[in-house]
């Protein structure tokens, strides 16, 4: 004779719609973990990139651009600047004006391009005031400004973000609960069954926990891999069509990425055995 | 053969001023005392609706009597533990009336179900449950599922579970309701055998007048929510 089936029948439509479930809300929230993860990263580098570009701008003629160039290498601070030819400046603004060129007799200002150190403080500042003091029309233009602007705004993005990823986790535990719920309910009579012949509470419960516990890890690794498929797949597609990657975000499998998709499972695995485990619970409080 | 470490002269089942409602004007049992000694073996009659079922589910801790107190084996079982009534309830074979049978199990692991809840491992009680169940009649369907036997084959399993714990106290609700009066006969040799050999109590509800004559056994009544014990003596 084959060895005993298990105390708890085989999965029946109702735990394979709550399968379905907890699948769909772990591919939701993980994919929303990653999304906003890789958010993070893209705004991190992209203010990294910019931080520390200082750019000035001269009007005149070449010899004041050169002027300033050499002031603004002198200031302390400041690791290189160098003049941006005018057909580099063309090239900056072909997306705008076309590559047909511009014009020779249309003025570009002359640009210069300088990176200062980490932290140097009020470097374009110390510029400005030099140019200023030498009598050349400039205008010292600091990303680091903007930069900051872009963290504070991606901070609060990223924020935002992280709030819809917490709300959809919560969402999905109280939907994995009562879906848990609904699918035990069924399972009233073995219960009883089981009560009657004289199982204690905790080992009636603890048969559904672990049925429960093992469908929500299930579920819930298939829509986080689902998730990672999906933004995997995603971000392939982008990159097929544009070559600027740096603005996309960041799809590197970073620790975070992995403690998204490892956590997505257990936590559902987890809201669906206690919520097992209350139902049963319950059902067995009624009982005598 | 088990161990039995009750005092004799303890009842193994004790109602004392028991009454059942289901709700305002649903009293089923009023103010009901009696008790069952030890090795005794009692039918349960009166007309359908009357309450045996209601009485039987007292005494299986299925259900909570509005008032008074309900002893198994000498202790109340309201000042028990949850955990204490479900050792209690090891003590206890019931044959439900619609006999609760688990769909996904086999008819083997229906009736091994007790074994297994109280512990015990497949290899040690396998022959012992297929002796059983081919005692009952069931021999070869014992890996067919309860969906696919026929409602006297349905009993005869839970009868099967019921007894084979070797309980203290065996509680059948109707457990020849839908078998031909051959096989009722011999399900009460069952219960007899097991009467006499291990000294079990047994308390087996029936409207079946006939199966009573030809038993001997105490006959307690119930008609109108009153409970009644007609004289017939035990053949023991
Ligand atoms: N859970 C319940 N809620 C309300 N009323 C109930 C409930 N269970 C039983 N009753 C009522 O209590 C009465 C006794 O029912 P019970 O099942 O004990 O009768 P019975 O003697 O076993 O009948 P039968 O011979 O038909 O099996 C019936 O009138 C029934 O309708
Ligand atoms: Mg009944």
């Amino acid at each position: 004779m084959s060895p005993s089936a298990p105390l708890l029948p085989k999965e029946d439509t109702r735990e394979a719609a709550l399968f379905f479930v907890v699948c769909a809300l772990c591919f939701l929230a993980s994919f929303a973990g990653l999304v906003a993860r890789s958010a993070y990263a893209a705004a991190d580098t992209w203010a990294d990139q910019v931080t520390g570009e200082i750019t000035i701008r001269v009007r005149g003629d070449e010899a004041a651009a050169v002027r300033a160039r050499e002031i603004a290498n002198a200031s302390p601070g400041i690791d290189t600047a160098r003049l941006i030819s005018r057909s580099e400046a063309e090239a900056l603004l072909a997306p705008w004006l076309g590559s047909s060129g511009l014009p020779e007799d249309i003025p570009i200002p002359f640009l210069i391009a300088a990176s200062a150190t980490r932290d140097a403080p009020a470097v374009a500042d110390i510029i400005d005031r030099r140019l200023k003091e030498e009598g050349l029309d400039a205008i010292v233009d600091e990303h680091s400004v903007w930069s900051s602007d872009l963290r504070q705004s991606t901070n609060a993005a990223g924020l935002a973000a992280l709030g819809a990823v917490g709300l959809l986790i919560a969402t999905a535990v109280a939907v994995i609960a009562f879906a848990t719920h609904a699918a035990l309910l069924a399972r009233r009579d073995i219960v009883e069954v089981l009560h009657l012949t004289g199982a204690r509470d905790g080992f009636i419960s603890s048969l559904f926990e672990q049925r429960f516990l093992m469908l929500g890890v299930r579920a819930g690794a298939t829509g986080a891999l689902l998730a990672l498929a999906t933004a995997a797949f995603m971000l392939f597609l982008v990159k097929q069509s544009q070559d600027q990657v740096w603005l996309l975000p960041q799809l590197s499998l970073s620790l975070t990425d992995g403690l998204i998709l490892g956590v997505t499972p257990l936590l559902a695995g987890f809201a669906a055995m206690i919520s097992a485990r209350v139902t049963v619970m319950q059902s067995l409080s009624e009982m005598v | 053969m088990k161990e039995r470490n009750i005092s004799p002269d303890t009842p193994t089942l004790r109602f004392d001023r028991v009454s059942v409602s289901y709700g305002p004007g649903l009293d089923v049992l009023a103010d009901a005392s009696f008790e069952l000694r030890p090795g005794s073996m009692t039918f349960l009659t009166g007309p359908s609706g009357a309450g045996k079922s209601t009485l039987l589910k007292l005494a299986y801790l299925a259900l909570r009597p509005s008032q008074g107190r309900v002893s198994l084996f000498g202790i109340d079982t309201a000042r028990q533990s949850r955990a204490e009534r479900a050792l209690t309830r090891r003590k206890l074979g019931v044959v439900f009336q619609e006999f609760r049978l688990l769909e996904h199990l086999t008819a083997f692991e229906n009736a091994a179900l007790p074994l297994r809840v109280a512990g015990d491992k497949e290899k040690r009680y396998r022959n012992d449950v297929r002796e059983l169940l081919e005692w009952v009649g069931l021999g070869d369907r014992m890996n067919a599922r309860p969906a696919t036997l026929s409602g006297g084959e349905k009993q005869r399993v839970a009868i099967a579970r019921a007894v084979v714990m070797k309980p203290d106290l065996i509680i059948a609700d109707e457990p020849t309701g839908n078998v031909d009066t051959e096989m009722a006969d011999r399900l009460m040799r069952l219960f007899r055998e097991l009467n006499r050999r291990v000294n079990t109590t047994v308390l087996i509800a029936t409207h079946d007048m006939e199966l009573i004559r030809r038993t001997p056994a105490d006959v307690l009544r119930i008609a109108n929510g009153l409970l009644s014990r007609q004289g017939q003596e035990s053949g023991r």
